[in-house]
């Protein structure tokens, strides 16, 4: 392997882990800053549950609290200690559901977002693609027109109103798909086709809307940049020299379009970590989103330095994958 | 076939079996409809979650933090001693749930004791006794982390049985409502098993899950480990509880508590009898979703539909900040607020108004608004040397009418039926009062018509109010502070995530929210009004504990206050104690009063019926409140399947 291939691995982890560190302090401080307050969050429901409690009380809860969360002591001692516990694999208990682990709720929501983020990713990134290319190169067709004005009509949609839109029409009007979850009730996992497709029903409406908006984006996107490679000189060239049409596209045109549309895909695998929230409320299918969500009106320091750290993480390891693997798309892409 | 292709093929004829398998389903002619495998349709009722999903579905320990509470928990899993239903309740509004009979104190309200039903079990088949509930303050006290644990240090001295079904409370200093503290108004302190908890070395970390023992009429059969549903199951020995032994059998067999998602999908699921119980909306999906089932139903028989809760909305002025501290400034902001725009912008016209500072809910009517009456009709105050009549009593058919142009006959006209639904009266839309008012107090008109400060400063108002999670209250905001600018007071409304933290610590001017919440069922005041008296008193920049967020002191209420807390619960002096309290009130206008916080509870009719509303208003049908238990054994099933 040559020196300058290793030297440049090592830069760039070293970079990589550099982002991560100065991230993930950053998504220390900044919850600490907000007024928004767990123990408050917490008296205030305990109170609510009550009658009035005399301020006597209320002190004495509020230090109680204080100690169990692990809020005592200065920042930089919490700031100490959040290290340790993450080094040694452990974000903590959740502050708005304590004393459950970070962990385990992470856990239980990151299947879900995962399997419904990653497959919706994936297909409209490719779907995207490859029809963003085909338009782009025949654009002069009549189907590539049509399919750009749906494109165009698509993308700019808002998602909260195309996810209503497909609720309304498929679970409602002509209700062929469930109104919301992500499996029927009261049904246990297995590997059986009653369970499957239970599963695949429900994830179709929350995977349509986000495949609708998102191949729109893709779309939209590789159909300009292959209208500018279209124009270089080599694909000229190509032409003249007799190259088939079909090499031309995938060879020529779309291999070297693709490369910005690779980084984006890279940021969206990343991002997948931080949920999306409107399909899930929507939906009511269960993800990272919500849980992101409740963390932050709660002051939930921990919860929401799980999701963060996991986004963070995430982003930062596809982004130096993609940095690595570029040679591969490209190969005029060196390490240096 | 390569396995590419196998596996589309595959996913491909999934996607239509299970497509073609709900057509089926939803088409074959009289066939029962299951919620889930075993759980027939007709023998369920479905109820909304309104907390949404739960973070942590499997912990159900009530007394500490995490969890849901609003998911069948505290309505058919646990109970405690005494309920007071908001409305009537089934035979009364008092109930003695686990509790015999009604607290029983000693003369200087220093011991309070309490006798035990005989008879209640566990749904583990053990017996319910006085063990439990001394279990459960001194595990509590050990804990003041836990709910209720540092108000049990800060009053109870010593817990002790006489005998299995008798508890006796020695109190650190005299309490006349101790009690309150086990009386579920929307929640309460509920017992914990003590066989159970016993066993256990972190009462704070215990989940209390493996097993949940229920003292309720049902048991959990199954939760969503995604935190959308819960599903209960009645108990067989249900008659083995405080509700099954006093009402009979819970009718459905099965509960299930779901998080159905946006107000929108909340009206879909009940126009599909998907849904049997919405715990709110807003008030246009509630007249959408009325137009779409004739046999969806709110606690009144049309407009205006919802449920007014005991609780007042109001606008809190912050009694400490200038200009708000002069009573005659906080009558000439009372005096520029047209409440029928607000009634129209907030619950487009549906709200129940309150010119007095309690909900008009209730009993409350009878103890105060109608007693109140004459005195509000002849009440005056001083304009330049003149007296002001200010109270209106034609709201009501003002707003009605206003409304009825957009719905018709759907709304009463009936003076009595009005002035029920749509409130007593409210305060005369009288901007020439205000304005005389301010100019008495030293404030001047700019060249533009602004207020000026008798400083020279410009006048601004900024009302915090909540965000997009309760509509209502912002659109009221939003309409009181285009009547306030249009009376020439630069004001805007501000929702925010913090209202109530603000609200603790006295970072406002002016808040659209509520510190005034009532029993409903039973007259006492003192629910909310014991924090108002001056020894609580706390500057802004402290937290203040939550009921005088607004920071008002007034000797003769702590008069009221003391007199009040001095006397027995059920003391009819305390409601003449109240009625003066409302006049102090009216007389000050700490804060301005404005409606009950209504709520949009809709019962479909379709699988159930004799849910409660105006007419037979034996609980309140707002699903998160645990006094909902009552509804279990009084609905019926009507056969459709």
């Amino acid at each position: 392997m040559p020196r300058s291939f290793l030297s440049y691995i090592a830069q760039r982890a070293v970079q990589c882990v550099l982002v991560i560190l100065i991230g993930i302090t950053i998504t220390f401080f900044i919850p600490r800053l907000s007024p928004t307050d767990p123990v408050e969050t917490a008296v205030n429901q305990a109170v609510m549950v009550g009658q009035f409690s005399h301020p006597d009380a209320v002190r004495e809860m509020k230090e109680a609290l204080i100690r169990l969360y692990g809020l005592d002591g200065t920042l930089l001692q919490q700031y100490v200690r959040f290290w340790k516990g993450l080094l040694a694999g452990d974000l903590g208990p959740s502050l708005s559901s304590f004393p459950k682990p970070v962990m385990t709720l992470i856990r239980g929501s990151l299947p879900w977002t995962a399997g419904l983020l990653l497959t919706t990713a994936v297909i409209s990134w490719t779907l995207g693609n490859l029809l963003g290319s085909l338009a782009g190169y025949y654009k002069n067709q009549r189907w590539a027109s049509i399919v750009g004005i749906i494109a165009m009509a698509l993308h700019p949609i808002p998602y909260y109103i195309m996810a209503f839109v497909l609720v309304v029409l498929l679970a409602y009007v002509v209700p062929i798909f469930p109104i919301g979850g992500a499996i029927d009730i009261g049904l246990k996992p297995a590997f059986s086709i009653v369970y499957l497709s239970s599963l695949l029903r429900h994830a179709i409406l929350p995977s349509l809307s986000l495949l609708l908006v998102g191949v729109g984006g893709w779309f939209l996107g590789m159909r300009t940049l292959v209208t500018n490679v279209i124009a270089e000189d080599y694909v000229t060239y190509a032409k003249y020299a007799g190259v088939r049409d079909r090499v031309i596209m995938y060879q020529y045109v779309m291999r070297n379009a693709l490369l910005p549309q690779i980084t984006g895909l890279a940021m969206q695998l990343g991002l997948i970590f931080n949920g999306a929230l409107i399909t899930e409320y929507v939906f009511s299918y269960p993800g990272l989103g919500y849980l992101a969500y409740n963390a932050i009106f709660a002051g939930d320091y921990s919860l929401i330095m799980g999701v963060a750290v996991f986004s963070i993480v995430g982003v930062s390891i596809a982004v130096l994958l993609i940095d690595l693997a570029y040679p591969l798309f490209d190969p005029r892409v060196k390490y240096q | 076939m390569s396995w590419k292709r196998r596996l589309i093929l595959f996913v491909v004829v999934m996607l239509f079996a299970s497509m073609l398998g709900s057509y089926a389903w939803a088409a074959e002619p009289g066939a029962t409809l299951d919620v889930a495998p075993g759980v027939p349709r007709h023998e369920t009722l479905i109820l909304e979650n309104p907390e949404g999903r739960i973070a942590d579905p499997g912990r159900f320990n009530r007394w500490a933090q995490g969890g849901g509470n609003s998911t069948g928990l505290q309505q058919l899993a646990l109970d405690t001693l005494w309920y007071i239903d908001p409305d009537a309740g089934i035979d009364d509004p008092w109930n003695n749930s686990l509790a015999e009979a009604p607290p029983i104190y000693n003369e200087d309200y220093t011991q309070m004791t309490v006798k035990l039903r005989k008879g209640i079990y566990w749904s583990d088949g053990v017996e319910f006794t006085a063990d439990d509930v001394i279990f459960t303050v001194e595990t509590l006290m050990a804990n003041p982390a836990m709910s209720f644990g540092a108000q049990f240090q800060l009053n109870v001295d010593r817990v002790y049985k006489t005998d299995d079904y008798t508890v006796v409370f020695d109190l650190k200093q005299p309490n006349s409502r101790f009690h309150a503290i086990f009386t579920v108004r929307w929640s309460a302190c509920f017992i914990m098993p003590k066989h159970i908890w016993e066993k256990v070395d972190d009462p704070v970390a215990f989940d209390f899950n493996d097993p949940l023992v229920s003292l309720g009429p049902y048991v959990l059969k199954d939760y969503d480990p995604n935190g959308y549903w819960y599903l209960w199951e009645r108990r067989e020995d249900w008659h083995r509880t405080s509700l099954g032994m006093q009402y009979g059998m819970p009718q459905p067999k099965y509960a299930l508590y779901i998080a159905p998602g946006p107000a929108d999908k909340r009206v879909m699921a009940q126009a599909n009898h998907d849904l049997d119980v919405i715990h709110d909306l807003t008030p246009e999906g509630m007249i959408s979703l009325v137009n779409r089932n004739p046999l969806s139903k709110g606690w009144f028989d049309g407009f205006p539909w919802a449920h007014p809760d005991p609780t007042l909305p109001a606008v809190m002025l912050n009694n400490e900040k200038y200009p708000l501290n002069l009573p005659e400034v906080r009558w000439a902001l009372t005096l520029a607020i047209d409440i029928v725009n607000v009634s129209m912008a907030s619950y487009n016209g549906a709200a129940t108004l309150s010119a007095i500072h309690v909900p008009p809910t209730g009993g409350y009517l009878e103890w105060y608004f109608d007693p109140m009456e004459s005195w509000l009709q002849s009440f005056s105050i001083d304009v330049d040397g003149e007296p002001f009549y200010p109270y209106d009593d034609t709201v009501a058919f003002r707003v009605a009418e206003t409304v009825r142009k957009q719905l018709g006959d759907q709304v009463p006209t009936d003076p009595e039926q009005l002035k029920k639904a749509l409130g007593y009266g409210w305060w005369k839309y009288a901007p020439e009062v205000a304005e005389k008012l301010l100019l008495k107090n030293g404030f001047t008109r700019d060249r533009r018509g602004n207020w000026l400060l008798p400083n020279g400063e410009q006048w601004k108002i900024s009302i915090l109010c909540h965000g997009p999670t309760v509509p209502t209250m912002t659109r009221a905001a939003t309409m009181i502070a285009e009547q306030w600018t249009k009376f020439g007071i630069e004001t805007k409304a501000e929702p925010t995530d913090l209202l109530w933290t603000r609200l603790d610590y006295g970072d406002y001017d002016v808040c659209l929210a509520w510190c005034i919440e009532t029993w409903g069922g039973h007259p006492d005041l003192f629910w909310f009004l014991e924090s108002w008296h001056s020894d609580y008193y706390r500057p802004s920049g402290e937290q203040v504990v939550n009921k005088n967020p607004m920071r008002f002191k007034n000797e003769e209420l702590d008069r009221i206050i003391e007199e009040i807390k001095g006397r027995d619960f059920d003391d009819p002096a305390c409601v003449d104690l109240g009625i003066e309290y409302l006049k102090i009130c009216v007389k000050e206008m700490p804060i301005i009063p404005l409606m009950a916080y209504n709520v949009f509870a809709v019962c479909d009719w379709y699988y159930w019926e004799g849910f409660p509303t105006a007419d037979n208003p034996y609980t309140n049908p707002v699903a998160n409140w645990a006094n909902t238990k009552f509804m279990f054994p009084m609905i019926r099933p009507t056969g459709r399947k």
